[in-house]
């Protein structure tokens, strides 16, 4: 009840000078819309990387070499992984059931006949159709055979072929794929099934080729860029043996003398998801320290309007004693009405943030965004921590008045 | 103490202005008792407004004692005085002071809002028809007439059933005929037996309570019972001094 009236007593002063306690609110307005506006395109882009890395599964482990930034220089070396330690880790490593080697390579040139189009070539082996849950439709996946010798042979997307043959037979015809060392003939020997993205990559859009002839015919590597393992399950004793496994065996196959570091880097799906994670609580403090900030300022917004409101209302102050107000009464007045004002400018903050995130997603519609209930409860409970902390000194002051002089106060 | 609901003994009340001290209140004695209708007057400076201040315990005196209501107010602190004033003490302000953008319902709720009382709009709303103005319940002050806005105040005043009303000027920001009105509303209200202390630097005013207190330099100087003689005789004199503002006899207070 007492809250309640108190309450109206808040809306009402505000109502009195609709601008002053906007401007007074602008700070906590700006400051908890931005918040709520990058929080919600964080927590999008988080939400589409984490599902990104879900669609490869869990039971993956993906082995790089290892490329770092120092002082601004990548060090490491990019040829550290070759086709003979993937079948070295395919023979002996027994937590690992299947091993792919691969190359990729995006945006290349595709032409059969006058027809032209751009594909990702991916350079994989008779491993890749169940290690991706990614089938052939029609005709055949290459071959072990393919991939020893070395053969011109093409696996087409869904929608690669859809682009260059639209609804006519593409088996055994011949295309051109662009690569490094120019162009080379394939042979159409399959058609994938539809499958749509997988950790960030339109599969459909893909050309499927042995991956040593990638090496070789297209692009000249020595080196595979990605070794794809798949554990013998997705549990995380069986992954971290055989993530455990594989280091073992290359350190000792690329000679690596104890103390030295890995030529290579073996990371899990969870690691990955980790990654996403660890990315998200940095930048989650980033903004936490710009709200803070931001709020400091809108703090100071609000205690500004409530030192003028007390000295304003100082007669009025007085009849409340007068009439027997407490001084902790009149105390608790100022700080909810203190309050009050901040929590309307979260709320307004809110839809401001929550109508920017919404506009970006429709401006780029790279990424849902996402306003959770918790950021929207956060956002809305530091606005209001903001009024009574900034309303506190102003409520004091109140508080402190003298009835006798409050009362004479012109 | 005796069962007097107002006894003030050597009340006392200093204050250091730069380097003088000014005896504001200078050992004043006063018992007042219940159902009175007394005015305190004396020209500015005379102690008067710091006697309303005290007797509405909104200030604490240098020294002396102050019962009321069988209460030694003059020793309580900050807290207990302001539930003293929320009970037992209704102020009626020359300059109404009621709070702007607020109905006439809310404004006279406020004492009951403060005392934690439940029923407030049915009490408001009876504090106003006492002083016939429950048709103007919803109006806000700037709505009202100056009469009407004192007769809120007055509502605001008597809502929590105070022993003693408090009267500050209530009728210095009033023409003469609606200033009339207020002072015949007091004198309805003291038949019904509330206890009106009325503070006036208008003697003519003064004159229509049953007794008259005047204050000289903090101290008490004149205390009688208010006869027709002084009245009349007053009210000639004025007569021949400011022949244009002849204030008549106002509404005669009952038993005098």
């Amino acid at each position: 009840m007492f809250v309640l009236r108190v309450c109206m007593m808040a809306i009402r002063s505000l109502w009195i000078h609709p601008l002053r306690s906007i401007l007074a609110t602008l700070g906590v307005i700006i400051g908890v819309g931005a918040v709520v506006a990058a929080m919600a395109i964080l927590e999008g882009m988080s939400a589409r990387f984490r599902a990104g890395f879900e669609t490869m599964g869990s039971n993956k482990v993906f082995v790089t070499p290892n490329i770092k930034r120092r002082h601004n220089r990548l060090v490491g070396s990019f040829d550290s992984l070759k086709m003979e330690d993937a079948e070295a880790i395919s023979r002996s490593c027994g937590k690992v059931d299947r091993v792919m080697p691969q190359i990729s390579q995006s945006g290349a040139l595709v032409k059969f006949l006058s027809k032209n189009t751009t594909a990702n070539i991916l350079g994989a082996t008779d491993a890749y159709p169940e290690i991706s849950s990614h089938h052939i439709r029609e005709g055949t996946f290459i071959t072990r055979a393919n991939v020893r010798g070395k053969a011109n042979v093409a696996v087409l997307g869904s929608k690669v072929k859809k682009e260059l043959f639209a609804g006519r037979p593409a088996l055994g015809e011949k295309i051109r794929i662009f690569g490094m060392l120019g162009a080379r003939t394939f042979t159409i020997i399959g058609v994938m099934e539809e499958k749509g993205n997988v950790a960030f990559t339109d599969v459909d859009r893909q050309v499927i080729v042995p991956v040593t002839t990638a090496m070789e015919k297209l692009y000249g590597l020595k080196s595979v860029q990605t070794i794809v393992v798949e554990a013998v399950s997705a549990e995380d004793t069986d992954i971290t043996a055989a993530s455990d496994q594989i280091k073992r065996l290359l350190r000792q196959r690329h000679k690596i003398r104890a103390g030295k570091d890995d030529d290579f880097e073996v990371k899990s799906q969870k690691d990955m998801v980790e990654q996403v994670g660890q990315f998200q609580s940095i930048v989650g403090i980033v903004l936490g320290s710009i709200a803070g900030i931001s709020l400091v300022v809108g703090g100071i917004g609000i205690m500004n309007i409530m030192l003028v409101a007390v000295t304003e209302r100082t007669r009025e102050i007085g009849v409340r004693m007068a009439m027997g107000a407490q001084r902790t009464d009149v105390l608790i007045q100022f700080l909810i009405e203190a309050s009050f004002v901040s929590f309307l400018g979260g709320a307004m903050g809110v839809l401001m943030g929550w109508g920017f995130a919404n506009t970006i997603e429709q401006l780029t519609r790279v990424f849902e965004t996402l306003t959770t209930g918790l950021s929207i409860g956060m956002a809305l409970a530091m606005a209001t921590f903001t009024g009574i902390v900034s309303g506190i000194y102003p409520a004091w002051k109140a508080s402190r008045l003298d009835p006798v002089e409050a009362l004479r106060y012109e | 103490m005796n069962d007097s609901l107002i006894q003030i003994r050597k009340l006392s009340k200093h204050y250091l202005m730069g380097e003088t001290v000014v005896r504001a209140l200078d050992g004043v004695s006063l018992s007042i008792q219940e159902g009175e209708f007394i005015s305190i007057t004396g020209h500015s400076g005379s102690g008067k407004s710091t006697m309303m201040h005290l007797l509405g315990c909104l200030d604490r005196p240098t020294s002396g004692e102050y019962w009321l209501d069988g209460d030694l107010v003059s020793e309580m602190s900050d807290r207990q005085l302001a539930v003293i004033r929320n009970r037992k003490v209704g102020f009626v302000f020359q300059t109404f002071n009621l709070i702007q953008r607020t109905s006439a319902l809310d404004n006279v709720s406020v004492p009951l809002f403060y005392g934690r009382q439940t029923n407030v709009r049915e009490a408001s709303m009876q504090a106003l028809e006492k002083v016939g103005l429950a048709h103007r319940a919803t109006h806000t002050p700037s709505e009202l007439s100056g009469g009407e806005r004192q007769r809120v105040a007055i509502a605001r005043a008597l809502v929590n059933q105070p022993r003693i009303l408090l009267a500050d000027e209530p009728t210095g920001n009033l023409d003469t005929r609606t200033g009339r009105q207020i002072m015949e509303l007091f004198h309805e209200l003291h038949r019904t037996g509330v206890t009106i202390i009325l503070v006036t630097h208008e003697r003519d005013v003064a004159l229509q309570a049953e007794r008259i207190v005047r204050m000289r330099d903090g101290q008490i100087v004149e205390d009688r019972m208010v006869s027709e003689d002084l009245r009349d005789e007053w009210f000639s004199n004025v007569g021949q001094e400011t022949p244009d503002r002849s204030p008549p006899p106002l509404a005669r207070p009952a038993g005098v």
